[in-house]
């Protein structure tokens, strides 16, 4: 029982942070039609900022105060972002090739530059809430349990922007057609600005909810993209309901392997799923074929 | 291929079975003739080691370019199949007990074995799925080699591979001539068999589906058949230079999947520019060469190779050979007017 609570929760945890990066990855690519390897960068760099404001060595900002902040500056580098990395080739015939390799450099690039500011020794950030708290009797720590129960709402914030708000509405009309929307009198080059700030605010706070339970180092980035990877991948990237199911069934699916069959294989097992799904639904388990959003 | 041949009229006609032009056949020539000749000058053993490097890597950055520059199946787990190579080697040579020289042909076969496994996930795939699937391949291999540490020595890699061996021949203590004409020779046939690919019909075809799938399929090309051989032939040379890779180092380590190499050698078929297939070769004497200038930046190395590929992608698309040409149309032109 106990060991089963603990595969709940884990994998309640670990699915919030992949969806909040593959819904992030969903976002650009159902509007742009471009993929972007950055994604993991975005996490980094918050954690990083945040830890800079909150931490005595830096600034001693309140935690929240520090969070909103970095996720403002979040919002500026996933602006910038589209605008050096996006901008340029839109209208190219290799653009999505052309896209994977620019934010793979900018990776590289703002990785290093991590590395740079901040040196490699582990940092830590404070937890959103200090402290454990019991869940059906079973003991858990008050930062993770936060987590599980806020990621919904923001996902579930994303989806009420997104089909509720005129802004959102627009975002998705320029998704599903770009040419109708330019003549509807849309400003498509400020969506484009928008989907990259709002997947670089939420991976941001991927980042820093991740921050506050493990260690971070300026190499965190490429776990959560490669997993963000796999969800899309899974739960296909046409749509955002999608790839938030596959977030948390890809977590519970690890923290049962892992549990069950150890920490070696569950990686290999994983991708061994993956690849059986492609070769049956080469379009991703949960979704339908069009390019969609929502 | 009736109007190709008409407008190369007038000058040498070749056999049927060698698809190559006389002029390219020509420059080939003194290409190889050149880097023959090169180790007579360069007698410094760390500029040589330096160049091995580079026909090392431009034999994986060439044979990439054949799967994405001319067929456009965008293989981002083209580096799994060198470290496949590299794996196959060291294993071969250090438990199997194989001579070396049989274990880089092995290499080879091991990565065009792994390329067909991977190419049945992505046949009826398209563009960024087909990253996606090969991405995670190259994971799923990564993982493998990780946790059989007993055999592969896990993240810590594998150290004392055993060297190429000859007669009468030291390899170690040679000045580094050995591999260096070892790697020459295997740059230069992965080049001939690349460009003779893909000259032929069948690279033809693959050019076709990239260029317009429905009408090359509609015309009877078969878009799997086509995409098996292409993604099999541009593992053949990937896994031996692996495998030679190896060979030289003479340890196998995970590096060899890191975004590190990853972004070198795409940067080199970029750089290069794409179906250019020479173009690989330019950029790898520039990027190894200035990698090494830059060798005390630490940090700032990386951020630079970084910032010349967003460079290039956004100024000059068509890479350094793209280039070139153009420079060399332009100069022929005047020499004619």
């Amino acid at each position: 029982m106990n060991a089963l609570f603990e595969i709940f929760i884990s994998g309640l945890f670990s699915g919030s942070l992949y969806a909040m990066m593959a819904v992030g990855l969903a976002l650009i690519w159902t509007t742009i039609g471009v993929f972007n390897f950055g994604q993991g960068i975005f996490a980094t760099l918050a954690a990083y900022l945040t830890w800079q404001l909150v931490d005595a060595a830096g600034f001693e900002l309140p935690l929240f105060v520090s969070i909103v902040l970095a996720l403002a500056v979040m919002a500026v580098i996933g602006w910038l972002f589209q605008l050096a990395l996006v901008r340029p080739f839109i209208g190219q015939p290799g653009i999505v090739l052309t896209v994977v390799i620019t934010t793979l450099a900018a990776f590289t690039i703002l990785e290093n530059i991590t590395l740079l500011l901040w040196g490699p020794r582990p940092k830590q950030l404070p937890p959103l809430i200090p402290g454990n708290a019991e869940v059906l009797g079973f003991g858990i720590a008050a930062h993770q349990l936060a987590i599980i129960v806020i990621t919904p709402l923001i996902l579930l914030a994303v989806w009420l922007f997104l089909n509720r708000t005129r802004t959102g509405l627009a975002l998705r009309a320029v998704s599903q057609n770009e040419d109708a929307s330019l003549l509807a009198g849309l400003n498509v080059p400020m969506m484009y600005a928008l989907a990259f700030a709002l997947s670089a605010v939420l991976a941001g706070l991927a980042g820093v909810f991740f921050g506050g339970l493990k260690f971070m180092s300026p190499t965190m980035g490429t776990e959560p993209l490669v997993k963000a990877l796999v969800v899309v991948i899974f739960g296909g990237i046409a749509n955002l309901t999608g790839p938030i199911l596959a977030a948390y069934l890809i977590a519970f699916f690890e923290a049962a392997a892992t549990y069950f069959i150890g920490f070696y294989w569950t990686p290999a097992l994983l991708f061994l799923v993956l690849i059986v799904t492609l070769m049956v639904r080469p379009e991703g388990l949960l979704t339908g074929r069009s390019r969609r959003l929502t | 291929m009736t109007d190709g041949a008409e407008k190369r009229g007038g000058r040498a006609v070749l056999p049927a079975w060698m698809p190559l032009q006389g002029r390219e056949l020509a420059a080939m020539a003194a290409g190889a003739l050149l880097l023959v000749l090169l180790p007579l000058v360069i007698t410094d053993t760390y500029t040589r080691h330096l160049i091995i490097l580079v026909f090392i890597y431009a034999i994986v950055a060439s044979s990439w370019d054949l799967s994405l520059g001319y067929a456009g199946i965008f293989n981002f787990g083209h580096l799994a199949l060198f470290a496949i190579g590299l794996y196959s080697y060291a294993l071969a040579t250090k438990f199997g007990g194989v001579n070396g020289w049989a274990a880089i042909p092995l290499a080879g076969l091991m990565a065009m074995i792994a390329a067909a496994i991977v190419t049945v996930p992505i046949l009826r795939l398209k563009g960024i799925y087909i990253i996606l699937v090969t991405f995670a391949f190259s994971q799923l291999v990564l993982q493998l080699v990780v946790s059989q540490s007993d055999w592969t020595g896990g993240t810590l890699g594998m150290t004392g591979v055993p060297s190429l061996k000859l007669p009468g021949h030291n390899f170690i203590r040679d000045g580094k001539i050995g591999y260096y004409y070892t790697a020459l020779v295997l740059l230069g046939a992965n080049i001939l068999f690349l460009r003779i690919f893909v000259r032929s019909p069948l690279g033809l075809s693959i050019v076709a589906l990239r260029d317009n799938e429905e009408y090359a399929v509609s015309r009877g090309i078969s878009l799997a058949r086509q995409r098996l051989l292409t993604m099999v032939a541009s593992a053949m040379f990937t896994g031996m230079a692996g495998g030679l890779y190896g060979a030289y180092v003479r340890n196998a380590s995970i590096e060899a999947f890191g975004i590190g190499l990853l972004t070198l050698i795409l940067s080199m078929v970029l750089l290069g520019g794409t179906a250019t297939i020479y173009g690989s070769l330019l950029a790898g004497f520039v990027l190894v060469f200035l990698d090494e200038v830059m060798i005390d930046l630490g940090a700032w190395r990386p951020i630079t190779i970084a910032l010349l590929i967003i460079l290039v992608m956004l100024v000059y698309p068509g890479g350094l050979f793209g280039g070139l040409r153009a420079l060399a149309g332009r100069l022929m032109r005047k020499e004619r007017t």
